[in-house]
């Protein structure tokens, strides 16, 4: 078996790993970090205007074999598993939680409580906001408060936003630009300016959407970090008699009879909310027969998130789509809930829209439209106002069964059991289940009241729970979470657990800028105890 | 050897199969681009002219040409999913023209020379028999026509058109040009 030590392992190669590296190597710049990721490598910034162009005109992917076949897990949102992990094609939605998130079981009586204080996430929110140069305003909420300004000013507005905005504050929310991690004033950090390509979430041309494999390659260039890609590590193991990890045991795609064994006097688990949680039930032992960090047996439970409500409104403003569809309007009016009311929390999103206003091959009865009388109908009804999307993400708490587990039904080429998560709510959550739809409707129906526009159906709710986390909560009580407000196991002194897989609860928003915070405080004390 | 004696080998050349340039398999023949071109018209917007007419049909011969077979698509997100590009769809392309060429000349000629109505209704034939329902998100290749028109119609100058506005969508734009009502289309 081959042997590769270094000071700090960090499994997992997307945005948190890339975050917590730089940080790590900053503060302690002799320490030898490898990362190890399962997937590949692309660094071919070259060819992303080719694969802009081909995503749009043929729907291919752009991110060519970010993915392995037989690694994917049921009830996980995204196939890629690569450097740079999902946010290789995030929308660079860069939106805070608030203080209420931290405070569920004090304030509301719901779920937990985190064990941080807000103020201290919020000086990390800041250290997150000008790593990633998110673009932003400060909220019109008063509440929102924040201690250092954004990055960037806000990404202007589209003709289209401002009409939307002054459309959708008829209503009395107040609205704002969504915060993006965009290079809007100017390349920086060897990435370029925004060019407005609007394909943000599948391939930005210039690399002005932040992107970690951007990160990766500037830290290899300055040997701050080893990375070894295309290794999936299978197992945790034990040091003799004690309980601190010992290595890492892996195998390369092209050498899969020929395992390497990582060691390290600390390992980071950066894999996300699904592979953190998987490895670590892979590990089991005779000493740890229910997988490594879960003596409290939480390991691959409270799986989070936030479920989200969908509607189309169709409004008298004129707007021309296509300017700028991946950016949106945010209102935090529902970020908070007053006392002695039923408990509802959410953002309220906009977008511009064509939905329903595009062109069709035949006209309501049947006809089919040729040349000019396709372009006539579709202009006809294109110009007859506007449509606009709109959305909620809402608090939606799991319940302990909202679970990760092994399914011995579907296994990879190793013959390890692949990870099936299902997610649930708990019980008051699930009760407030048709509240929470009959609210977020009155929000939609008040914002088209207003200004004399109407909804086009009903909203819905999604069927899968976005920006998902959890699995390794944290809290301070070793028998009802996994790891430390750092994400240091309760269990291993020497083994971290960083980003998403941590959070209690998955808050109303979009999660990345807490999983790359909260990795950014993981790494000041994982610098300090290596 | 001159001029025109090089010029009559070569069309003797071609006159015997075994010389023949072999087509891709990527391509449509070109009888049938005549055949596609003769639709155009048709089913294309008069605004665009015929030089734009013209450049949609180039643009789409281009979109064959560069098709991928085998190669991942989009996943998804929420319920993603692997699906990979089918064969080229430029043999089946061929069928459908000559097919409708044929269906044209039993009405009594090209297809461009028919009346709108019969245009329309054997192009409505053609489209049902292809299970083509709507116009395709992008080109699916269930049928020429409609893919043509998906090619066309889905795009940035179409969207412009439709707007009578210089939008610009998924091109490179400065983000100051799109906070301004956009400007109105040239021409």
């Amino acid at each position: 078996m081959a042997v590769h030590e270094c000071d700090v392992c960090v499994i997992g190669g997307g945005i948190t790993a890339a975050l917590l590296i730089e940080r790590l190597a900053a503060l302690k710049p002799n320490l030898r970090i490898t990362a190890v990721e399962a997937g590949r490598s692309i660094f071919d910034r070259q060819n992303r205007p080719t694969y802009h162009r081909r995503a749009i005109e043929y729907g291919e992917h752009p991110w060519h074999d970010d993915y392995i076949e037989d690694q994917q897990a049921k009830g996980m949102i995204s196939m890629t598993m690569a450097v740079g992990g999902q946010a290789l094609h995030w929308g660079g939605a860069c939106n805070r939680f608030s203080a209420e998130d931290l405070r569920l079981k004090s304030l509301y009586g719901l779920a937990d409580d985190w064990p941080i204080e807000w103020d201290e996430l919020e000086r990390y929110y800041v250290q997150a906001e000008h790593r990633l140069n998110v673009a932003g305003d400060p909220s019109p909420y008063a509440e929102d408060r924040r201690s250092a300004p954004y990055a960037q000013p806000a990404m202007p507005l589209s003709f289209n936003l401002q009409v939307l905005k002054k459309w959708a504050e008829q209503s009395g929310l107040k609205f704002s630009p969504l915060p993006m991690a965009r290079n809007i004033t100017g390349p920086t950090d060897g990435r370029g300016a925004c060019g407005l390509y609007d394909t943000c979430g599948e391939v930005c041309p210039t690399g002005a959407r932040y992107s970690p494999d951007y990160t990766y390659q500037q830290m290899i260039a300055a040997k701050k970090v080893t990375l070894h890609d295309r290794t999936l590590i299978r197992r945790l193991t034990l040091a003799d008699g004690r309980d601190t990890i010992a290595a890492a045991v892996g195998h390369h795609q092209d050498r899969p009879n020929d395992p390497t064994e990582y060691r390290a006097r600390l390992f980071v688990l950066a894999s996300g909310q699904c592979w953190s949680s998987h490895l670590l039930l892979l590990s089991a032992s005779s000493r740890f027969p229910n997988g490594v960090a879960n003596r409290s047996g939480l390991v691959g439970r409270y799986m989070n998130g936030h479920k989200f409500i969908s509607a189309q409104a169709s409004i008298a403003e004129e707007t021309f789509p296509g300017q700028n569809l991946t950016h949106s309007l945010i209102s935090r009016e529902y970020f908070r809930c007053a006392p002695g009311q039923p408990f509802v929390r959410h953002d309220t999103r906009v977008w511009e829209s064509s939905a329903g206003r595009e062109p069709r091959l035949r006209a309501a009865d049947g006809r089919l439209l040729l040349g000019d009388e396709l372009l006539n109908d579709w202009r006809a009804r294109a110009l007859d106002g506007s449509s606009v999307r709109l959305r909620t993400y809402y608090d939606s708490h799991p319940s302990a069964d909202s679970r990760l587990t092994l399914d011995p039904a579907s296994k990879n080429r190793y013959g390890d059991p692949l990870p099936k998560i299902e997610h649930r709510l708990d019980a008051a959550a699930a009760a407030r289940e048709g509240a929470t739809l009959a609210h977020c409707t009155a929000v939609f129906e008040r914002m088209v009241k207003a200004s004399g526009g109407r909804l086009t159906g009903a909203p819905t709710v999604s069927s899968y729970w976005d920006h998902p986390a959890g699995g390794c909560r944290m809290g301070t009580d070793p028998a009802h979470s996994v790891c430390d407000s750092f994400g240091r196991s309760h269990d291993h002194e020497n083994l971290f657990v960083i980003g998403a897989p941590t959070l209690p609860t998955g808050g109303c928003t979009n999660g990345t800028l807490t999983f790359v915070a909260l990795s950014l405080r993981s790494a000041e004390r994982i610098a300090e105890a290596v | 050897m001159k001029r025109r004696q090089a010029l009559k080998a070569l069309t003797a050349a071609a006159a015997v199969p075994w010389l023949r340039v072999e087509l891709r398999a990527d391509e449509i023949p070109q009888e049938q681009v005549f055949v596609l071109r003769d639709v155009a018209p048709t089913v294309l917007p008069s605004a665009i002219g015929a030089n734009g007419q013209h450049e949609a049909v180039d643009n789409f011969l281009r979109w064959i040409r560069e098709y991928k077979e085998g190669v991942a698509l989009s996943h998804g997100y929420g319920d993603p999913r692997l699906v990979k590009s089918g064969p080229t769809p430029a043999p089946s392309y061929t069928q459908q023209l000559i097919a409708l060429q044929q269906a044209a000349q039993a009405r009594g000629g090209r297809f461009g020379a028919l009346a709108l109505e019969t245009r329309r209704e054997l192009l409505d034939a053609a489209l049902r028999a292809a299970d083509v329902r709507t116009l395709p998100g992008r080109p699916d290749g269930k049928h020429v026509v409609a893919d043509l028109m998906a090619h066309y119609f889905r795009s940035s100058a179409a969207n412009d058109l439709c707007y009578r506005a210089q939008i610009g969508r998924h091109t490179y734009r400065a983000i100051r040009v799109t906070t301004v009502r956009p400007a109105p289309l040239r021409g």
